[in-house]
């Protein structure tokens, strides 16, 4: 291919690439995130290409391994377009049905068909099934007609248009004062307005800029970037481009952590497509801007997804925070100025600039603009990537779209934001998905995790977890961080494991405040936060671990004891063979008895009880 | 010639040379703000959080370090509020309870305020200032000893472990360290820790007033940097 030089030849190209798409040939698309490859969606595409070989079938059905579609818990997920039927749960040994009843005779298979669970009827196209429906899907829509490791497939969609928009004259100004009005805030925790931090950028002092797209992302059960930067690599770069655009810099990083492998090879494929084609390198589309990206791997640490730690490390250095008060738009990487932004607000700048800024600053509230990919995990039935508008509440998120709890559970909290985000209870669930409202209730954003929790979950236990992820994590340069939220987990491990003490929690409390608002980077500023925000919002569980003695969740097993319910034992002797410690007493047809002193309450033999007849409390 | 810019610290006027920090301001003029990582002639890495202050900026106060915060025209800072001084007990409540055996920490417990332990005492000494590291490799240039590992496992140790040949045996990093003093009663046992206060007379005299610099002893066992002056 050789370089396109102009953005008439871009134009060219993307006419004949979307026409070629559009010669009537089916079109089937399967699902290769991480979630589906999981699920061995790699054997399906295996199959598939065989069974188009043998069947004839090639050049009439045109295969698409593309990025996450969002909806894991049913990969691997496959569509057959343009009748937009959506099959899940696909294995290899379906393959040769799906061809010959699908794609040849056009009949749907019932037996692959999604079961809508609130009215349990079959969902037959895509654009039908509920957990698609309420949101508002933008960025993470194009995964779905995108080969992440083809560039054409992303001109096609129109990628790269934003880009010959910006070098056809538009002046870089006019790209930041773009982006101011469409209200963009960093997506990766902070909410910091984009455009501040490119005009404060491009009006810092020295000649050698660099842009940084942060790709390190670290929080358990969040997988937002990864789904973006796997799924949809072009978006990021030519976001990144025209960021560099306007900032007038001429070199860029994307890092990644190299816990993503898929996500560091799709990059580096992008970035080589992207010179061959040129929309890298010297003279981008004729207009004479230089600029070049370089993927840069992360060693897994959760502090450097801090911006002034990764840098460090990009440095060489060992990745620990700085104080910023100088900030990174003066001196950040080699202490030239830097702009470091998120995965997914690079990712949404093109079509910001394609679509123009209204367009998505008619998208969210009056402060949040636009839509956010959240990572929707935990006890819910339907997880996985979603996009909604800001401004969605929660309830939405996880009742309509999550499905509500799983085996008819009680949905009690959201832990949002990660471990540095809070726990939200259900009464707060009308809440907006929006940068400040939930910076106001003691929670966060963050970079988008959502991990719902039901009635048999403890909050003191998740507090425990979460501090113990930090206190793991924490890179232990400052003394509030390192050891405050050591002594934080002292605490709560005391309050777990039955030796709370009533003044504790009041300590629990100023300590927690102390680190908050002394320690040295961000993530050390929000580690507290899921003390404190399960304190807020659920100081009753705290009081009956530390003054009752009692875990109201049935979960921290120094304060819970088991026993068997004399009336609803049937003496099947299902508990007596599960217990590995043989701790349960008993001859078949008569009442079992758990003997406590051998009693570990592993919790296997609740799961064997047909009667539920084992009691925790 | 050197270019000045004007500062409020705690409601007093005074003049700063433009690039010093606010703490080495605040030191000149005698205004006491505690710390501890910090040490003339080396870089600040502002890791033990001691010398907080409240930077007010359109009307709204940030709480940041001032041996990391370059004095500028026109700053107004508080060093001394009652809501610092909680956050620095705080922070000295969690370093003497870390390591009670040190003249240095102790001493500094009581000017920050401390007056009990809430938290029970270890001996884990090291609370890493980083005076040593730095003065190695800033003051010395030997690079002989450094950072080792991350969060609770992070230590001082040499390069790779063993004594590297840059190690002249100088001594400079043990002098700087304050952990090297023991308290006035001499060590403490493990398990037999205590809040020694001894010192507490010195803020409680009653020419003592929050903040002053009254050149008390208790900055002798840290090597507090008045005294340089």
């Amino acid at each position: 291919m050789p370089k396109i030089t102009s953005t008439q030849n871009l134009e060219v190209l993307h006419e004949r690439l979307r026409a070629e798409r559009d010669d009537g040939a089916l079109l089937m698309t399967i699902c290769g995130g991480p979630g589906c490859q999981a699920t061995n969606c790699q054997d399906v595409v295996t199959e598939v290409k065989k069974e188009l070989g043998s069947n004839g079938l090639n050049g009439k059905v045109r295969l698409r391994v593309t990025g996450c579609h969002g909806f894991c818990e049913q990969g691997p997920i496959m569509v057959i377009d343009p009748s937009n039927i959506f099959y899940h749960h696909v294995g290899p040994e379906d393959v040769s049905e799906i061809l010959n009843r699908t794609v040849r005779d056009g009949e749907t298979i019932d037996r692959l068909l999604y079961t809508d669970p609130a009215t349990n009827k079959k969902v037959v196209t895509e654009a039908d099934v509920p957990f698609y429906q309420a949101q508002s899907p933008t960025l993470l829509s194009q995964n779905r007609w995108v080969d992440p490791l083809s560039i054409e497939d992303y001109i096609a969609i129109g990628g790269y248009g934003g880009l010959a928009k910006v070098l056809s004259g538009m002046t870089p100004e006019a790209v930041i004062e773009e982006i101011e009005a469409s209200g963009l805030r960093g997506r990766g925790g902070g909410g910091f307005p984009t455009a501040r931090k490119w005009a404060a950028c491009r009006a810092a002092r020295g000649e050698e800029k660099y842009v940084i797209c942060n790709a390190d992302e670290g929080d358990p059960g969040a997988f937002m970037d990864r789904g973006v930067l796997e799924g949809n690599p072009h978006a990021v770069l030519e976001g990144m481009i025209i960021g560099a655009y306007a900032i007038g810099c001429e070199k860029g990083y994307i890092y990644v952590r190299n816990e993503y492998p898929i996500a560091v090879d799709h990059a580096n494929e992008a970035i080589r497509q992207a010179r061959e084609y040129g929309f890298l390198g010297k003279d981008i589309l004729g207009s004479g801007m230089t600029f070049d990206i370089e993927v840069a791997r992360g060693g897994g640490a959760f502090v450097c997804g801090e911006s002034t730690a990764l840098m460090a490390s990009l440095e060489g250095k060992v990745g620990e925070p700085r104080p910023k008060d100088i900030h990174t738009v003066e001196e950040g990487l080699w202490n030239k100025p830097t702009t470091l932004n998120n995965v997914e607000t690079w990712a949404n700048v093109p079509s910001i600039i394609n679509r123009g800024a209204e367009w998505f600053a008619g998208m969210g509230t009056d402060n949040s603009k636009g839509t956010k990919i959240l990572a929707l995990t935990g006890q819910v039935k339907n997880t996985g990537l979603v996009e909604v508008a800001f401004g969605t509440s929660i309830r939405t998120v996880v009742d309509e779209i999550g499905g509500g709890g799983r085996d008819g559970r009680t949905i009690k909290a959201v832990q949002t934001g990660g471990p540095s985000g809070g726990c939200l209870p259900a009464a707060l669930f009308d809440l907006p998905v929006d940068f400040d409202v939930l910076w106001e209730k003691g929670s966060m954003i963050g970079s988008g995790g959502l991990v719902v929790m039901d009635e048999k979950t403890c909050m003191v236990d998740v507090a425990r977890y979460f501090l113990k992820f930090l206190q793991d994590e924490s890179c232990g340069k400052c003394v509030p961080c390192r050891i405050g939220v050591d002594r934080l987990l002292e605490i709560v491990t005391d309050i777990v494991e039955g030796r709370g003490r009533p003044e504790q929690i009041e300590l629990l409390k100023e300590l927690g405040e102390t680190v908050a608002q002394t320690a040295l980077c961000g993530l050390g500023k929000t580690a507290p936060n899921p003390a404190l925000s399960t304190l807020r919002y659920f100081p009753e569980e705290y009081e009956a671990h530390v003054s009752e003695h009692r875990c109201p969740a049935g979960v921290c097993t120094a304060l819970i004891e088991y026993s068997i319910d004399s009336a609803a034992c049937n003496g099947c002797g299902a508990c007596l063979k599960s217990c590995p410690y043989g701790a349960i007493q008993g001859e078949k047809n008569t009442l079992h008895a758990i003997d406590p002193h051998l009693c570990t309450k592993c919790g296997i033999c609740p799961t064997t009880c047909n009667e539920n007849a084992i009691i925790v409390q | 010639m050197h270019q000045y810019v004007t500062v409020t610290i705690d409601g007093a006027k005074v003049k700063a040379r433009k690039g010093t920090s606010v703490l080495d301001t605040a030191l000149r003029y005698a205004i006491c703000i505690p710390h501890l990582c910090h040490l003339p002639n080396l870089s600040e890495i502002g890791a033990c959080r001691l010398c907080i202050v409240e930077h007010v900026q359109n009307g709204r106060t940030k709480v940041t370090t001032s041996c990391t915060l370059l004095a500028q025209e026109g700053m107004v800072i508080l060093a001394n509020s009652d809501r610092i001084r909680k956050l620095r007990r705080n922070i000295a409540e969690l370093l003497v309870t870390q390591a009670p055996n040190s003249r240095a920490i102790q001493d500094m417990a009581v000017r920050c305020g401390v007056t009990e332990a809430r938290y029970p005492f270890r001996q884990d000494d090291c609370i890493l200032c980083g005076r040593c590291v730095r003065a190695c490799k800033e003051s010395y240039q030997a690079h002989a000893i450094g950072f080792v590992g991350r969060g609770k496992e992070r230590h001082v140790n040499y390069v790779f472990g063993e004594r590297p040949e840059e190690c002249v045996m100088c001594r400079a990093c043990v002098t700087l360290c304050p952990m090297t003093v023991t308290p006035c009663d001499g060590p403490m046992k493990p398990g037999e820790e205590y809040l020694c206060g001894k010192c507490q007379s010195v803020t409680q005299a009653p020419q003592y007033q929050v903040g002053d610099c009254v050149r008390c002893d208790l900055g002798q066992g840290f090597d507090c940097a008045r005294h340089h002056q």
